[in-house]
């Protein structure tokens, strides 16, 4: 059975054979001289897990209607000068478009709504095929009272579309403030594809299973609010299966482009470098087993028991940059957070531990993971420096350079139903040494808050390169996640 | 004589003895993985805080044996069905562990049916531990959430003349007051999760009081943390950032000129968390209720010294705190119609607690669907 890779966010099967094949004439360095912690385990053939297999690929369902007042129209808005046949070709050239570039399926009403027996009709198909959006695009002011309506009514997320002229503030502030409802005023298309990109996020969510590696125990469980499964194994699974993952010529590969693309490389050796790729390779070949999509595991209980030879912090920056979530240290919520920054911003996230710079007023964003391909999946990456795992001095952890100016996101689900949403702009990267900590670290400035010592105080944030609390705030109501943010001033 | 005796010993050791036996027929709740329930011989949910049982009275009723099997209680969810002959009404009961993480809950639908051809009234029981306390919303033992509770139908309930009617949770010692003050600012009720705290008082109807809130913030040490909104019938809203007002371990007091605002004889008190808080727990120490011509001073309430003249001094979480409703059995006075009705419960299952309702996604459909969905796929560890 043939598999369509619907999702758009990530590497295709071509990108990723590129990502790997570009490292094969460093390949043979990797390959030669494994001593100390070496792998002993050799190449069995064993064959590889295309990454964009494991990304979840959700059937996406979007009901449409234009909803308009009989014409021709006369006096109220838009008036009678809005070319409503022009206006209806550009909504549906755009839906066109939207639905190629996201991969969802958008089914349009055949004729526009225009009476209130047209709402019933339309009201009735939604609640008969459950689509996991309705998205409407008004073309009169006197709409408004349909889509307060259906905000009520209709127990679909809805996506409301108010070109310029068609609402007056007052007329859209109070339903666009609603649990359930995106409403965009704007002659801006993409904004409209935010919204539908939420809609695609939550749908990937739902289809995710986590696996969360920890303790001794199995089992499932489902988030509440997402809809994510969490699939608990114990943790000795994965170093078991690490110890019996051979060196592959995928995984020589994975070492050596790993070297390749690195700036400059500090600490690591090239059977760190080896072992990185096995974890890498490991966590796929997991996930693939386990019918899983995203995992988090207790790595620095793994790495505090000498469990294996490396913590998985390069390997995991690998997975991230292919849109599959890994987080560190068995945090359920770090990963969640994590999945946000995937599947509705399209990038991967940086999972950190937040520290206040009194001396500058910033606030220090450390961790030894993050993503690389900070402007999204398919942009080019941001440089790193090969450095090993600081805690420990163990195995290889990135330090990716951020860049400096640039707005960041921080996102951090407290639980399922709420989330933590701050912006700042990067000011620097921090070397380690003279700091202490983890390797990659960044100083941000944060928006709006007068002292940094006030910013929430909240273990692994998740950065995201862009300012996008619009985007996340709009998905949190959408969804009726609350969110919350650091006070602006606190003292 | 003595034979006949002997014989009535005997067979009461061998019932003694069989009794573990009995309790050995319990019928497995099915998960994937979790913690596991049980249901008993008697058609009673067996849980680590001990069990939920149902039981109708009234006329016509009666109470049969049960039935009780593993079965499917929804496609493609595993569970326990009790079926028992009520006489009057038939009575079903089906339970199912929904997979809610991180430890699950169990979901208790009670299927009622008339049998008569005609609307018939019971009265239904929901048989609880010893001490449980029925909420608006939640039963709890300890401080644990045992049972969530549907909107509708609402039980019966004896109502005292005051007391806190929310979903809260006491915390007897957690402030430490570091001005002199009165006991009451020791302990708060907190709002876990976001939920208000609620209080309700009788008064006349129509009445006026000056009330004042006591709070005294001990666990931020700076302000904009956990702003408050305080909600006294009658009196306009105020929000309150205790650290900000009086500082960190310092109590305080906030005046509200209240009026029993509809007439319905009850004042109506609430602390919630001000929309956007970082902190989303609200507090509450103390409260006092003085007629409406006394106005003592900020420092003289604070002290305690007012005490005297106040109509209610409450101690919020303190031991002399309490709820409006007392204590007791959960009752329903129900009318089944031979169409049928239903009541689902969630109970927490071993080792959980079960969220408020209202402060979860969740619904019986969605539970449902998500028990079927990870049920289908549930399988053992996977090999390489």
């Amino acid at each position: 059975m043939g598999h369509e890779h619907r999702c758009r966010g990530c590497l295709s099967r071509r990108q990723c054979l590129q990502f790997i094949s570009g490292a094969a004439i460093a390949a043979t360095a990797a390959s030669g001289e494994l001593a100390g912690a070496a792998p002993a385990v050799r190449d069995r053939g064993a064959q590889s897990v295309d990454p964009a297999s494991l990304r979840p690929a959700p059937r996406v369902r979007v009901a449409a209607a234009l909803l308009r007042m009989p014409t021709p129209y006369w006096l109220g808005w838009p008036g009678t000068t809005f070319d409503l046949d022009r206006h209806s070709r550009q909504v549906h050239a755009h839906i066109e478009a939207s639905r190629r570039a996201l991969g969802i399926d958008i089914e349009v009403a055949d004729q526009p709504i225009q009476d209130e027996a047209g709402l019933n009709s339309l009201m009735q198909r939604v609640a008969g095929s459950r689509p996991d959006a309705l998205l409407v695009v008004l073309q009169h002011l006197a709409c408004w009272g349909w889509v307060d309506r259906l905000s009520r009514e209709v127990k679909v997320p809805l996506l409301v579309v108010s070109p310029v002229g068609t609402s007056f503030t007052h007329t859209m502030v109070g339903i666009s403030r609603r649990p359930g409802v995106y409403v965009v005023s704007s002659l801006e298309w993409p904004t409209v594809e935010d919204g539908l990109r939420m809609v695609r996020a939550k749908r990937m969510f739902e289809e995710t299973r986590i696996l969360w590696i920890h303790g001794n125990q199995r089992n499932e469980t489902v988030l509440d609010w997402l809809g994510t499964r969490v699939r608990q194994i114990p943790r000795h699974t994965f170093n078991e299966w690490f110890d019996r993952e051979p060196v592959t010529a995928e995984v020589r590969d994975v070492a050596a482009d790993m070297r390749r693309r690195a700036r400059r490389i500090v600490e690591p050796t090239a059977d760190d470098a080896v072992n990185a790729a096995r974890a890498y390779t490991t966590a796929k070949r997991l996930l693939a087993a386990e019918q899983a999509n995203a995992l988090t595991m207790d790595c620095l209980g793994m790495v505090g028991a000498r469990l294996v030879p490396t913590p998985p912090c390069g390997a995991f920056m690998l997975l991230l940059d292919q849109g599959i979530t890994a987080g560190c240290e068995a945090d359920l919520f770090g990963a969640t957070s994590l999945m946000l920054t995937s599947y509705l911003l399209g990038r991967p996230g940086f999972l950190s531990n937040p520290v206040a710079e009194t001396a500058k007023n910033l606030l220090v964003s450390m961790h030894c993971t993050s993503g690389s391909r900070l402007w999204g999946f398919d942009k080019r990456p941001a440089p790193y420096i090969m450095r090993d795992h600081s805690e420990s001095s163990l195995g290889v952890a990135m330090q990716v350079l951020w860049p400096v100016g640039d707005a960041v996101t921080y996102v951090r689900f407290t639980h399922a139903g709420e989330v933590a949403v701050d912006t700042g702009k990067v000011v620097s990267n921090v070397a380690t040494p003279p700091a202490g900590g983890c390797r990659t670290a960044i100083e941000v400035a944060i928006d709006g808050v007068a002292d940094v010592r006030d910013v929430l105080p909240l273990h692994h944030q998740v950065v995201a390169l862009g300012n996008h609390r619009r985007v996340v705030r709009s998905f949190c109501q959408l969804y009726g996640i609350n969110t919350i943010h650091s006070p602006a001033a606190a003292a | 004589m003595v034979r006949t005796w002997l014989s009535c010993l005997a067979a009461a050791l061998l019932a003694g003895l069989a009794a573990p036996g009995l309790a050995q027929r319990s019928t497995p709740v099915p998960t994937p993985g979790l913690a596991p329930s049980h249901v008993d011989a008697e058609g009673r949910l067996v849980q680590d805080w001990g069990t939920l049982g149902i039981a109708l009275s009234g006329e016509g009723v009666r109470t049969g044996p049960p039935s009780v099997s593993a079965v499917s209680v929804a496609p493609g969810v595993p569970g326990v069905r009790v079926v028992r002959d009520g006489g009057v009404v038939a009575l079903e009961k089906a339970v199912f562990r929904a997979p809610v993480w991180p430890a699950g809950l169990d979901v208790v639908t009670v299927r009622l049916a008339s049998n008569t051809g005609r609307d018939a009234p019971v009265r239904l029981t929901v048989q609880l531990p010893q001490g449980a306390r029925v909420g608006r919303r939640l039963v709890t033992l300890g401080g644990r959430a045992l049972v969530g509770l549907p909107e509708s139908p609402t039980p019966v309930r004896e109502v005292r003349e005051w007391g806190h009617w929310d979903e809260a949770t006491d915390l007897p010692g957690w402030a430490r007051p570091e001005s002199e003050s009165d006991p009451a600012f020791r302990n708060i009720r907190a709002g876990m999760g976001g939920v208000p705290i609620a209080y309700r008082f009788s008064v006349q109807p129509g009445a006026a009081a000056n009330v004042f809130l006591g709070f005294c913030e001990s666990h931020w040490q700076a302000a904009g943390q956990r702003p408050l909104v305080c909600q006294v019938e009658g009196a306009p809203l105020q929000e309150v950032d205790p650290i900000a007002r009086w500082g960190v371990h310092r109590p305080g007091v906030v005046l509200f000129a209240a009026r029993d605002a509809n007439g319905d004889g009850k004042l109506d008190i609430a602390v919630l968390p001000k929309p956007g808080a970082p902190d989303t727990n609200p507090i509450l120490n103390a409260i006092w209720l003085f007629p409406a011509g006394a106005a003592p001073t900020a420092d003289a309430v604070v002290s305690g010294r007012m005490n005297a003249l106040a109509t209610r001094v409450v101690d919020v979480g303190g031991p002399g705190d309490q709820a409006l409703e007392a204590a007791g059995a959960l009752l329903y006075d129900l009318v089944v119609p031979s169409a049928g009705m239903e009541l689902t419960l969630l109970v927490a299952s071993p080792g959980a607690s079960v969220e408020l309702p209202g402060r979860t996604a969740w619904t019986p459909e969605t539970l449902r669907a998500a028990a079927a969905r990870v049920m289908a796929e549930w399988r053992g560890p996977a090999s390489r």
